[in-house]
């Protein structure tokens, strides 16, 4: 055999190996919800433009939601690459016209889902069920108390109280607070990310924010920025 | 002036609940032309209401403000390095294939 021809063999069942390999891959670790994504095939140079024009606009977006996620820069640098790389391999099946935003943090999700938050650093699953637990009330989606804080304690805030608390928050709930606020996704579009019905959604974000809120007025009364007013009373935080 | 119309205000918000959720709403830009109307002209009469909006207004503007992280650079460059690899590695390969089946 020549050695061109053993080039060529060679070259072969590394492509079945990697294929099947490729396919076991999907198959073993793409979420049920994502198979829905159909895998076109589209030309290279298509899939590249797509990328470049659909995609990478949104990269700070992505990144700033994955930092938001793993609570890590390095985590969340992997998080958007394999996000990316993923959103490659299917750009054949984005539509374009339709928001690429939605769709890329979806994939992001799914990625943060499957991969990621086995190893996160963030809040277990056990300790997000503790708290829907503690925050769901019978009927009514208001939690039991209303948080003791003013517009203007939260103006006087730093940055870094705010981010602080929103890091506090189980990961579900930092997830839909980032995502409405700080992305501007509609109820609709959060339920198609997220996977969830839209009352879901609305009553996970009212709960979100209860807990958001409850906390800076915590760092408030700890920082003393609540001392004029509750002072009256003598009382000192 | 504004002390006497603070003094004219609802103390107490029999609703409260079901405001809070209205007032998310509106400033999601979920609620509907005739619930935000009914809602602003609520709030310059009811304390709380007022009170809710506000804070609930300040919070997704600080939320807006501060949380925001820019990309790397180097993230971008790699990822666009990435793809730039794996797009040569594909027009190399599947022209190489091509060929062979022919």
């Amino acid at each position: 055999m020549s050695d061109i021809s053993f080039f060529f063999v060679w070259i072969n069942i590394c492509k079945i190996i990697s294929t099947l390999y490729l396919k076991r891959k999907v198959l073993m670790e793409t979420p049920v919800e994502e198979l829905s994504i159909e895998e076109k095939n589209i030309a290279p140079e298509k899939a590249k433009a797509i990328f470049e024009k659909e995609f990478m606009p949104h990269l700070d977006a992505m990144y700033n939601f994955a930092l938001r996620l793993t609570n890590d820069e390095d985590d969340a640098q992997d998080l958007v690459q394999d996000t990316c790389l993923k959103a490659y391999r299917f750009a054949g099946s984005f539509e374009p016209g339709t928001y690429a935003k939605a769709w890329l943090f979806r994939i992001l999700r799914n990625n943060f889902i499957n991969d990621y938050r086995k190893k996160s650093r963030g809040p277990s699953k056990v300790e997000f069920e503790w708290v829907e637990q503690a925050y769901v009330g019978e009927e009514d989606a208001e939690p039991a108390f209303q948080a003791d804080l003013k517009a203007e304690t939260v103006n006087d805030m730093m940055g870094d109280e705010i981010t602080k608390a929103i890091q506090a928050l189980p990961v579900d709930f930092r997830m839909i607070i980032i995502l409405c606020d700080l992305e501007d996704f509609s109820y609709e579009e959060m339920a198609k990310i997220l996977n969830i019905p839209i009352g879901t959604v609305r009553s996970r974000l009212h709960r979100a924010r209860a807990i958001l809120k409850d906390t800076l007025a915590d760092y408030a009364r700890k920082r003393g920025y609540v001392a004029d007013t509750l002072s009256e009373d003598g009382t000192i935080f | 002036m504004l002390s006497e119309k603070i003094t004219d205000m609802k103390k107490q918000c029999e609703h409260q609940g079901d405001c809070m959720q209205l007032i998310q709403r509106i400033l999601d830009k979920e609620a509907t032309p005739e619930e935000e109307a009914m809602f602003l002209n609520k709030k310059e009469q009811c304390l709380p209401c007022k009170d809710g909006f506000e804070l609930e207004q300040s919070l997704k503007k600080a939320i807006k403000e501060k949380c925001i992280s820019k990309c790397p650079d180097e993230l971008f460059k790699s990822i666009k390095a990435k793809l730039f690899i794996l797009l040569a590695i594909i027009s190399i390969l599947i022209p190489l294939f091509c060929d062979q089946n022919k």
